[in-house]
């Protein structure tokens, strides 16, 4: 091995230690965020600043404030957990009951408070047949 | 009838494919070369066979034939012309069948113009073939058959009609763009894997190779790039790049396709790094199928995966087979392979091009790692984690900036050994240029930032560096032909491969100055009812009316809003519209919303504006308003990217540098 070829390893070994480094400090570097269940977070007490969560939309839980229809409050649930939600800002289109969302944000006092709505669209979308009129 | 007669054509592809293997094993056998004509034969046959498959199904997606599930799935009547041909890649099954196509007429080429001229490694490229059009067909054969016809007790009347989103022209070509990016890389897989088998790593291999490099990274390139305008046209959340899992697989691969084509220049001029050339090419194709395997396993979550066919495990195996298949050759022939000669001096034209593998190689990893550490996470101890921007952003971006400096750097190096002379002669303007630029930037900024700065430094100097070099080759011709427009245009007509990629560079500068805007975005969110009025980063935005309109697919609510700017200039009367398609369905729940934005576009910044949302009864209009600099810039570096490089191969007479 010559210097140039050992050197060039050797940097590309360090970013690769770095990187993994990194990405194990958890959220205090702000790099990555945990996927919480909603059963984890039902019996978590203290306040958690940066959450993400998958789910679907509770139907009949949106509720959207009528003077501000930026505002919204839902519930978020998988299978028999649910949680309660409240998001300011734009909703994707495809938000409505049932949709299947991501959410980031804060959770406190069994409340997440959503900085970040996803909903989760194919953007080709692989629906079966059910959605076809049928005879 | 048509559709049987795709179904029989695919199942005939299958079977001469298989009779492809069989033949080259009775080669093998028999050393008769008739075996090698016939293989070829068969192989020729496969790819016209596939032609005629997917002719059958763009004809029943034209037809409308909805006893087909494809057709039914993805097409309805309402569906314009336009988009029942597009259609054809919008799912799984026709996708894959699109990708087999693509692959063929690649296939034709290859046997055809390169093949003729290196005929040494037909045996093992058609071997190599065979194995990859059979795990595709198998594919479209048994797992995702589009010409699968809908279960016998259901008639279906009209299709599910294609997602609004896709319709829309940028998606339209986008897809068949990178798709033939992506393809391309199964040539690049098999001529280096013949070659490295039968030991024929060597100038001709190189100098082939790259021009099928150069034409595959154009296409991979132009994507790329279609994409994220796609993605900034039609998403409307105001950007073109979210280091989604899917977007990181078109990534991975032009890393590695762009490292390539640095190095194998170094093969090119001086015989060197034949393995990580061989490396390079190889990984090309395996980190296409890697992207391949998780968009359409459904591993990664992502916004625009693929999920309901289970194809991931099929992915994954091809995948270690070709894994294999590489590790298996590069080990068994890395003797042949490693040169004598190596490279010795930091400061030489081949120093450059290896600092710019390592950082392309660097980027690299570096989305590999952010797109499977939540797999590689949750299998480790059962954490989900989601890698945000932030984590690519913070460091991809520095490393980005190198790679900027370095685009000015390379060019003013010499082979072997730069002089400390030639150094500071060659440094001297580029960094007085950037210096001078920087404390321009300084005196006149009300808020300094610090990558802003060095990414505008890094550009100043890059585009000074390469018009320096421009200048000097215009220069020696013009000497010796004092003739202006001559000189430009034998200058333009030799050194195509590097003045092609002279023009490149300036086009991922110009991407850069793009990057460096979004730095500066601002957003808002605003209720308005008509007559009301929003101010916001200068503009005044007033809302003069929303009215609503029926058209043939869909209903419209459409804005009027004016904007002006602090001294009430008017500026632009902006149009965004909300939109829901299949209004006409009773069930409410097949009602799809859709907000059409609207972008009012300078060089300077764009005006992004979204209808989010409009309550009738109260005429009260949800809008959300980006002011986004410079990100036109990214388009013209984009479109200067592909046209340097469609100049840097297309075919001249003269001699190539």
């Amino acid at each position: 091995m010559n210097k140039v070829y050992t050197s060039l390893i050797l940097v590309f070994g360090l970013v690769v230690l770095w990187t993994i480094y990194l990405t194990n400090v958890k959220e205090d570097k702000n790099l990555t965020v945990r996927y919480y269940t909603i059963k984890e977070l039902t019996m978590e007490e203290k306040s958690i600043n940066k959450i993400k969560i998958g789910g679907l939309v509770k139907p009949n839980s949106i509720d959207i404030n009528e003077s501000n229809r930026l505002e919204v409050w839902f519930y978020v649930y998988q299978g028999e957990d649910s949680l309660k939600v409240y998001y300011n800002g734009t909703r994707p289109d495809l938000f409505k009951d049932d949709a299947e969302i991501v959410i980031s944000g804060k959770f406190e006092n069994n409340l997440i408070t959503a900085t970040e709505l996803q909903t989760k669209c194919a953007s080709r979308y692989e629906g079966d047949l059910k959605n076809i009129n049928s005879i | 009838m048509v559709s049987q007669i795709g179904s029989l054509a695919l199942s005939i592809a299958s079977g001469l494919i298989l009779s492809t293997f069989f033949f080259l094993i009775y080669y093998r056998l028999t050393k008769d070369k008739i075996f090698i004509d016939l293989s070829e034969r068969s192989i020729i046959a496969t790819c016209l066979s596939i032609f005629l498959a997917t002719i059958c199904l763009l004809n029943e997606l034209l037809i409308s034939n909805f006893n087909l599930q494809y057709v039914a799935q993805y097409t309805s009547y309402e569906t314009p012309m336009f988009y029942k041909v597009t259609s054809l890649w919008a799912g799984q099954a026709g996708s894959l069948l699109f990708w087999t196509f693509i692959m063929s007429v690649y296939t034709l080429i290859y046997i055809f113009f390169t093949l003729n001229k290196i005929k040494v490694l037909k045996y093992h490229s058609y071997f190599i073939f065979a194995i990859i059009f059979g795990f595709f067909l198998f594919l479209s054969n048994f797992i995702a058959n589009p010409f699968e016809p809908v279960s016998p007790d259901i008639i279906v009347q009209n299709g599910n009609g294609l997602n609004p989103l896709l319709q829309n022209v940028t998606m339209a070509i986008h897809p068949p763009i990178l798709y033939l990016g992506f393809i391309g890389t199964t040539i690049l897989f098999v001529m280096t894997l013949s070659a490295l088998i039968v030991n024929e790593i060597n100038y001709q291999w190189v100098k082939s190779i790259r021009s099928w490099a150069l034409i595959v990274w154009t296409f991979l390139s132009a994507g790329i790039i279609l994409g994220g305008y796609w993605a900034y046209q039609e998403l409307g959340w105001g950007g073109y790049w979210a280091w989604d899992p899917v977007e990181n697989s078109s990534l991975m691969p032009w890393f590695l396709l762009t490292a390539f084509i640095h190095s194998s220049i170094i093969q090119e001029k001086r015989g060197l790094l034949k393995t990580w050339n061989v490396l390079l090419a190889s990984l090309t194709y395996i980190f296409v199928i890697l992207g391949t395997f998780i968009t359409r396993s459904g591993i990664i979550s992502s916004v625009h995966s693929f999920t309901a066919e289970s194809l991931g495990p099929l992915f994954f195996v091809f995948l270690c087979t070709l894994i294999l298949l590489t590790v298996f050759w590069f080990f068994k022939h890395y003797h042949m392979l490693v040169s004598e000669e190596k490279i010795k001096s930091f400061t030489s034209r081949e120093g450059g091009f290896l600092y710019n593998n390592l950082i392309l190689v660097t980027m690299c990893f570096i989305v590999l790692w952010g797109t499977l550490f939540p797999i590689i996470s949750e299998a480790w101890n059962g954490e989900k984690i989601h890698i945000g921007q932030n984590y690519f952003n913070q460091l991809n971006v520095p490393i980005g900036i190198f790679l900027l400096f370095l685009m000015g750097i390379g060019p003013l190096l010499s082979w072997k050994k730069t002089s400390s002379s030639t150094l500071i002669s060659n440094f001297k303007i580029p960094m007085i240029s950037s210096f001078v630029t920087g404390s321009l930037y300084m005196v006149f900024t009300d808020e300094f930032r610090f990558y802003p700065f060095v990414t505008l430094l890094g550009i100043i100097f890059t585009l000074t560096a390469i018009s320096i070099e421009f200048k000097k080759s215009f220069d020696s011709h013009y000497s010796k032909d004092p003739s202006f427009f001559r000189a430009i245009l034998n200058l333009l007509s030799q050194n195509r491969h590097k003045n092609g990629g002279y023009i490149v560079h300036i086009g991922i500068t110009l991407l850069f100055v793009g990057f460096v805007g979004r730095a500066f975005e601002k957003e808002t969110e605003f209720v308005l009812k008509p007559d009301e009025q929003f101010y916001f980063a200068n503009y005044n935005f007033r809302l003069n009316s929303v009215t609503t309109e029926q058209r043939n697919n869909h209903l419209a609510a459409i804005s009027n809003m004016d904007v002006t700017d602090e001294s009430n200039n008017y500026i632009t009367t902006l149009y965004p519209e909300k939109r829901i398609y299949f209004y006409r369905d009773p069930d409410t729940e097949k009602h799809q919303p859709h907000s059409e934005l609207d972008i009012y576009s300078t060089m300077n910044k764009d005006i992004y504006s979204v209808f989010s949302s409009y309550d009738s009864d109260t005429k009260e209009a949800y809008f959300k308003i980006m002011i986004n600099p410079l990100v036109n810039w990214v388009w013209i570096g984009g479109i200067m990217i592909v046209l340097g490089s469609l100049f840097a191969f297309w075919p001249s007479s003269s001699r190539r540098d």
